[in-house]
């Protein structure tokens, strides 16, 4: 990241404070609806430890299941492409499992894995999978013909031509896939947490809804956006890394 | 021949054979797609190191032809292909014989010399090597100092030059180019026409060059072959005694005249004929 990147992160970040902040003064605005910004930092700096241990422990689920879900993704989207008899096949289950609201799963996973770090990660995962699929098939099947061409010319096979060619080409379109589905995968691993977890943001923040404790509250959808932002810089450093070539980024 | 030539040769070329062997030669070369005849019967025959150009209307299946020889289409049965006098049969011309198509086709996630090699690449040499083969010839293709650059960051003549080096690192005796300057502005285009023809000269491939352009045709050819309207066939096949090598002034002299003007009433007839049967 360069020395740019951080002023410009931080702006709307003080724009949304001062205007939290504002709303709350001007307004009159009853601290059950919405408390006032400073009380919500002061009781996360109170419990520090807590906030972050429960960072860490949803961000490590909703990365296990993102990075699962990104591989199985562009691995069946390069099967699918290369192999149609098994894309007529396979693919609409594919969009059929998608028409399942995952909450509806959620308990059997939970009944299956048990509470751990696994059972929120294929939540995670199973919101992935599917958008980064799709995305790799589309991204490598938009390959300019006349490029493939040129390389079975050179006398390139089909292995050839997918590492030199077609998952180069597809990579902007994976990661718009990624870019997509990061906060789904985030969401996924909370919605995993509240069968029952006793770790992660997403348990604080039901622990806080049953106490109606409305600052808690407030806190862990502040660290519930901390994990999100975590897992999109995340995206957007590989993206930088790999997709250098794209002319805007 | 430059260091660099040399060093080619040496790596990855068998001993120079011969001059005036036949090279490449069709005969009776046909392709239809469904009831359109593409291709009418071709009969061409290039001999070894030979400058062959090809002018003919749009859409007269030159590149079906291109394809053809590229090993990318299949002919239709009956007609014989000859590679240094043996049957070729359509597979088995998949890189044998070097391809560059009318747009550069760069990756743009290579830099200028990791696009240079990438059919010696695909070919099985070692990158590292083919690297150092390609860093000795970049300034021969005017690209020193360019080597770590993207195509993105290239004008268009340099990106062709790209494309041309990669075409030549792809170290075969036959090159078909397809139009390869039919992009660039006409000053450039007359700057890499007589670079062309200076790199021709070293390294001795045989080349056949699709063209629009008469003058170019004339200026870079040992032979003009003119291609016919849809079915493609060679309706002319002229030899150009142009002393070389030819010099910008040429263009101008009364003998470049008096070819163009035979050759122009030879595309015109044709291109004519292209337009009462496409046309409005």
């Amino acid at each position: 990241m360069s020395w740019r990147t951080l002023p410009r992160l931080a702006a709307p970040l003080l724009l949304i404070a001062l205007l939290w902040e504002g709303a709350v003064l001007g307004f009159g605005i009853s601290p059950f609806y919405l408390p006032p910004l400073r009380q919500v930092l002061g009781a996360i700096a109170a419990l520090w430890p807590a906030y972050q241990s429960a960072f860490l422990v949803t961000l490590a689920e909703a990365t296990a299941g993102f990075a699962m879900g990104a591989l199985v993704g562009i691995a069946g989207g390069i099967a699918f492409a290369h192999l149609p008899r098994l894309r007529r096949m396979v693919l609409p289950l594919f969009v059929v499992s998608q028409t399942v609201p995952v909450i509806a799963f959620g308990a059997i996973v939970v009944l299956w894995f048990g509470n751990t770090l696994a059972a929120k990660a294929a939540i995670a995962f199973y919101l992935t999978f599917f958008p980064v699929t799709v995305n790799t098939l589309a991204g490598i099947e938009a390959v300019d013909p006349r490029q493939v061409a040129l390389l079975r010319s050179f006398g390139a096979g089909s292995r050839e031509l997918l590492w030199k060619l077609r998952l180069p080409a597809a990579l902007p379109r994976i990661f718009t896939a990624l870019r997509l589905s990061a906060p789904l995968a985030l969401a996924g691993a909370i919605v995993g947490e509240w069968f029952g977890a006793t770790q992660g943001v997403g348990a604080m923040l039901l622990a806080a809804l049953f106490n109606e404790q409305v600052v808690a509250i407030w806190a862990a959808i502040l660290a519930a956006a901390a994990v999100g932002s975590a897992l999109f810089a995340l995206v957007a450093l590989a993206e930088r890394a790999l997709v250098f070539w794209r002319e805007e980024l | 021949m430059t260091g660099a030539a040399e060093r080619l040769d040496a790596q990855l070329t068998v001993a120079a054979p011969p001059v005036g062997r036949v090279k490449l030669s069709l005969n009776g070369v046909a392709r239809s797609f469904g009831a359109v005849r593409a291709l009418d019967r071709v009969d061409l025959s290039i001999a070894e190191g030979e400058f062959v150009t090809l002018i003919g209307p749009s859409g007269c299946g030159k590149s079906t032809l291109f394809n053809i020889l590229a090993g990318l289409l299949e002919p239709d049965p009956g007609g014989t292909l000859l590679l240094d006098g043996a049957p070729a049969p359509s597979g088995s011309l998949l890189g044998r014989i070097a391809f560059m198509p009318q747009r550069d086709l760069l990756l743009p996630w290579r830099t200028v010399l990791d696009n240079a090699i990438l059919a010696a690449e695909i070919q099985g040499q070692k990158k590292r090597e083919a690297r150092e083969l390609a860093r000795s010839m970049a300034a021969e293709f005017g690209l020193k100092g360019f080597e770590n650059h993207y195509p993105q960051q290239l004008s268009g003549g340099m990106r062709q030059r790209v494309a041309l080096m990669r075409t030549f690192l792809f170290d075969r005796e036959v090159m078909l180019l397809d139009e390869p300057f039919g992009a660039l502005d006409a000053l450039t285009r007359a700057l890499m026409q007589r670079w062309l023809l200076d790199l021709w000269s070293r390294y001795r491939r045989t080349i056949l060059f699709i063209t629009h352009d008469i003058d170019e045709a004339i200026f870079l050819g040992d032979r003009v072959t003119v291609m016919s309207a849809r079915p493609g066939r060679i309706t002319l096949d002229r030899t150009i005694p142009l002393p070389r090598p030819r010099q910008p002034s040429l263009l101008t002299a009364p003998e470049f005249m008096a070819l163009k003007r035979e050759l122009l009433e030879a595309v015109e007839e044709e291109s004519l004929k292209a337009f009462a049967a496409n046309g409005p």
